[in-house]
């Protein structure tokens, strides 16, 4: 076999193997750019249909008039204030628990059982159905109480926020290379402090990846709020009732049979869509700026 | 047992003031006193040995060049000087590294205060994700409190020692990570002179760097040894003759011969170093 290769005159050899590669160079390119097209065209289609749906309906009485009857010309103010008020909160409960959750498996737990135990758990949640995150607060926070609760929401949301942030967090710092920590410790520093001030401070715009990870996540989420918000169709933003919210509005709206409100479940469907963006434009701007600096 | 305990903080201990007078009259009465000594040191990754019995003495204020084949054990002793095996649970030094005096290798000595006094740099530039005027002041913040003048003057004079100050005055407040690498590593050098230690180590520091680079790093190492000790592994037999006062010899483990860099170059005793420095293996 050798024998016949090395028979082969050199020249003739070289060119039909660069031939090949060539050949298998270009057809691994336009496989690429196919899938890449593919991806592309089922985002610019959920956009525009999103954009041609949603912006009709997006007015300034949207905005400023709570939900009413069908015809009588309600607004979505209850749901994107509801929807606010939970997403806000539950990003402020979760981002602190999964980040130090996440540093103390990156930087603490390293190799034992105890951490190994947090990381599996962890990731179960992360992969966990939100349905069933729904169920289990509305066993222990709405069934024990008597009644849906926006608490009981931003609980059922925090559940989501805290493994994404969590996965994130350990893995962003897992990057930072070792040859810095040591750096950091040559010169004295603490541990602590090398975590603290030299770890995550390399690592901090994926920190910030996660948490837009998880607050893009949880802006969408409907099963968890089912069982523990419900939605409200009146003005309320007290924690200790039933909160409306964006995605439970646009479930039981986009189902009905009534004009204005599946036009309405669309407008509210962009909302949420348009917000995750420009939250994700600002915090990446902002990050930008201070890298600048 | 203490000494394994993992990457924790260390808590304070009772422990005998780190900080003596320095020995400026030693014993032996030689012009450059012993700064650092070594006795009987072994080192063990795991259950692998990786330093056997090394007896070692480091002058002040002179270059201690460290050559050997890789694996032979010249950064695990550097390692061992200021205790970075202590990050890594597993790894553990016995015998004795005297300074002033005080073992600290022993249990009672606080690492962080021992690593003001013993700084290091290392094979690759590790600039910290901040301004160039921050990563000298990070340092320096850890163990001084200054005012912002006294900062500023700090920075300054350690950009200057290791002349990057013409380079980077106009921008100290921006990014570290935007200079080259001979930069880099010349800022590291300065963010660990800034907190004014008695010993530097460094670590393979010109490896990574173009000969220009090298050539600066080199001549620095002159300036810095009046008022610093040196010590420096290094894989280039040309940069420890032109470098190091005295220069040692490891192998496997071992250290097979130190001595003035003259004699190790050109009259070696043992025939392992004639060996490795003609190139004869290694």
């Amino acid at each position: 076999m050798s024998a016949t290769t090395l028979s082969l005159p050199a020249r003739t050899r070289s060119t039909t193997l660069l031939r090949r590669r060539r050949l298998i160079d270009h057809l691994a390119t336009v496989l690429c750019g196919l899938a890449t097209l593919i991806v592309l065209a089922v985002l610019v289609s959920i956009l525009w249909t999103l954009l041609a749906d949603g912006l009709p309906g997006l007015r300034w009485r949207t905005l400023t008039h709570v939900t009413a009857p069908p015809g009588a010309g309600g607004g979505l103010l209850n749901p994107i204030i509801g929807s606010l008020i939970q997403v806000v909160l539950a990003t402020a409960i979760g981002t602190p628990v999964g980040m130090l959750a996440g540093i103390y498996l990156a930087e603490y737990g390293a190799g034992s059982a105890f951490a190994g135990a947090v990381r599996f758990v962890s990731d179960m949640l992360l992969s966990a159905p939100s349905i069933l995150v729904g169920l289990f607060v509305y066993l222990i926070l709405v069934e024990p109480v008597g009644h849906f609760s926006g608490y009981a929401g931003v609980a059922a949301l925090v559940v989501l926020v805290i493994p994404i942030v969590v996965r994130t967090t350990e893995d962003m710092l897992r990057l930072v290379p070792i040859s810095m920590r040591e750096a950091a410790a040559a010169l004295g520093c603490p541990h602590w402090k090398v975590v603290l001030l030299i770890c995550v401070r390399a690592a901090r715009a994926g920190l910030l990846t996660g948490v837009l990870l998880a607050l893009a996540r949880i802006s969408g989420e409907t099963a968890p709020l089912l069982f523990t918000s419900l939605g409200n169709l009146n003005w309320s933003v007290s924690l200790n009732q039933p909160m409306a919210s964006l995605p439970v509005t646009i479930y039981q709206y986009a189902g009905s049979a009534y004009g204005d409100w599946v036009q309405l479940a669309w407008t509210a469907a962009l909302l949420i869509t348009a917000g995750v963006l420009l939250i994700n434009i600002v915090a990446r701007v902002g990050l930008a700026r201070q890298d600048s600096r | 047992m203490n000494a394994s305990n993992g990457p924790m903080p260390r808590p304070p201990v009772q422990a005998p003031p780190l900080v003596t007078p320095l020995q400026t009259a030693p014993a032996s009465g030689t012009v450059h006193p012993t700064m650092i000594s070594v006795r009987g040191l072994d080192f063990h990754y795991g259950s692998a040995q990786a330093l056997k019995d090394i007896s070692i003495d480091l002058p002040a204020r002179q270059v201690t060049g460290m050559i050997g084949p890789s694996g032979c054990g010249k950064s695990t002793l550097l390692r061992v000087l200021n205790r970075m095996y202590d990050l890594y649970p597993g790894q553990r030094a016995t015998g004795e590294v005297l300074l002033d005096g005080e073992n600290i290798i022993g249990p009672h000595v606080d690492s962080n205060q021992l690593r003001s006094r013993i700084g290091m740099v290392f094979q690759k530039p590790t600039p910290f994700p901040m301004s160039i005027a921050d990563n000298i002041a990070f340092g320096v913040r850890l163990h001084e409190r200054l005012s912002r003048a006294d900062m500023a003057d700090r920075i300054e004079d350690a950009l200057r020692r290791v002349a990057l100050w013409n380079e980077v005055k106009d921008r100290l407040k921006s990014g570290a990570t935007a200079l080259s690498g001979g930069q880099q590593q010349r800022l590291c050098i300065a963010r660990t002179i800034a907190t004014r230690p008695e010993v530097i180590l460094l670590d393979e520091p010109t490896s990574a760097l173009d000969p220009i680079s090298t050539a600066r790093v080199e001549e620095l190492l002159d300036e810095l040894k009046r008022d610093f000790t040196i010590a420096i592994v290094t894989h280039n037999l040309q940069q420890a003759a032109r470098c190091a006062d005295r220069v040692a010899f490891f192998f496997m483990g071992e250290l097979v011969e130190v001595d003035s860099a003259d004699r190790i170059f050109t009259a070696p005793k043992q025939k392992r170093t004639q060996d490795y420095i003609t190139g004869r293996f290694g």
